[in-house]
C-alpha cells in the first residue's frame, strides 16, 4: 500500500494561508491502514487546527470528511456541491487523491496534508517499510521475491556491492542487505543457480525515466479509441 | 503518550499539560502524591489558555 506521514501543524497551517473556512477531505484507504489521513487522523487535525488557530487570534472554521478513496472519481464527485462552502482543502490522501481533487474541482484549491512516503507493508505494529518503487518491469521472480531495486540502496541487479558488511547495508546498518536476504532465501530454497545468471542492465525506460506512465486497456475501456 | 505531548506543543498548549505514570492498585500513596505534582504543575502553568480565547463557546 501507500505509506505516508503527516506534515507538521505548522507546514499544513502555512498552506492555510489567509483560508478562513476549510474542509479536512480523509481517505478511507492506503493512508487509513497507516494511520495518516483516515477518520481519525482527519478528526485530531481538526481538532488541532481549531485550537491553534483560536489561540493565535485567527479562528479557523474546520470541517471534516473522509472519503473511500480519494483517487478515484466516484467516491470524490458527491463532494462537488460541497466545496463551494469552503475557501481551501486541505487533502490527507497521498498525493494521488490530492491531484484528482485539484483535477476534478479546479475552482477549489486542495493542499497536501501529508507527505506521500513511499509502497511497502507494516512490518510490525507502527514501523512501515519500502518494498516497491513501480519500477515497471518486476524481477521478483528470479529473486525470490525480495525486490533489490527498492531495498538494496544501489539497486544493484547482480549481487551485493562491497558495503555489504554483516548482512547489513553501509548507507544504514538498520537495513538488512537485500542480497544478502537473496542469496540466503536462494540457497535455502536450492536455488542457487538461477541467481549465477548475468542480468543485463536494467531497462529503466519502463520506470520513471521514461517519463510519466500510462496504462491503457481496450478490453476495459466503456469507449472505444478509433 | 510523546505524540499527544508533541501535538499539544505544535498547538501551543504545552507539553507539560499531559503525562502518564505507571502505578498498580497497591500503591495509594504514590498515586497521591503523582496526582498532588500533577495539579501543581497545571496550577502552574494557569489556565487553559483556549478558554480565554473569544471563541471559548466553540466545540474544539
Amino acid at each position: 500500500m501507500i505509506i505516508a506521514e503527516q506534515k507538521k501543524l505548522e507546514e499544513i497551517q502555512a498552506l492555510v494561508g489567509n483560508a478562513r473556512k476549510v474542509l479536512i477531505a480523509g481517505c478511507g484507504t492506503c493512508v487509513t491502514v497507516c494511520f495518516a489521513g483516515g477518520e481519525k487522523e482527519v478528526g485530531i487535525l481538526a481538532s488541532a487546527l481549531r485550537m491553534k488557530s483560536r489561540l493565535e487570534g485567527k479562528p479557523l472554521a474546520v470541517d471534516e470528511v473522509t472519503v473511500q478513496r480519494q483517487c478515484e472519481w466516484e467516491y470524490i464527485d458527491p463532494l462537488g456541491e460541497r466545496l463551494k462552502d469552503y475557501d481551501l482543502v486541505i487533502s490527507l490522501a497521498c498525493g494521488i487523491g490530492v491531484q484528482a481533487m485539484n483535477e476534478r474541482f479546479p475552482d477549489t484549491i486542495t493542499v497536501p496534508g501529508l507527505n506521500t512516503t513511499f509502497l511497502g507493508l507494516p512490518e510490525e505494529q507502527g514501523v512501515w517499510e519500502e518494498r516497491c518503487q513501480a519500477c515497471g518491469d518486476c524481477i521478483l521472480g528470479i529473486t525470490g521475491g525480495i525486490c533489490p531495486i527498492a531495498r538494496c540502496s544501489k539497486q544493484l541487479l547482480n549481487g551485493p556491492c562491497g558495503g555489504s558488511q554483516r548482512g547489513v547495508c553501509e548507507v544504514n546498518p538498520e537495513t538488512p542487505c537485500a542480497w544478502q536476504l537473496i542469496w540466503e532465501r536462494a540457497e535455502k530454497l536450492g536455488r542457487v543457480e538461477q541467481l549465477l545468471a548475468i542480468q543485463p542492465p536494467k531497462d529503466w525506460s519502463k520506470s520513471r525515466d521514461g517519463g510519466p506512465r500510462k496504462i491503457v486497456r481496450e478490453d476495459l475501456r466503456l469507449v472505444e479509441n478509433e | 503518550m510523546k505524540t499527544v505531548a508533541d501535538l499539544l506543543e505544535q498547538i501551543g498548549l504545552g507539553r507539560e499539560r499531559v503525562a502518564m505514570v505507571n502505578l498498580s492498585s497497591a500503591m495509594g500513596a504514590q498515586f497521591a502524591e503523582m496526582v498532588r505534582e500533577m495539579t501543581e504543575r497545571v496550577r502552574a502553568l494557569g489556565p487553559n489558555p483556549l478558554d480565554q480565547t473569544e471563541a471559548a463557546d466553540d466545540h474544539c
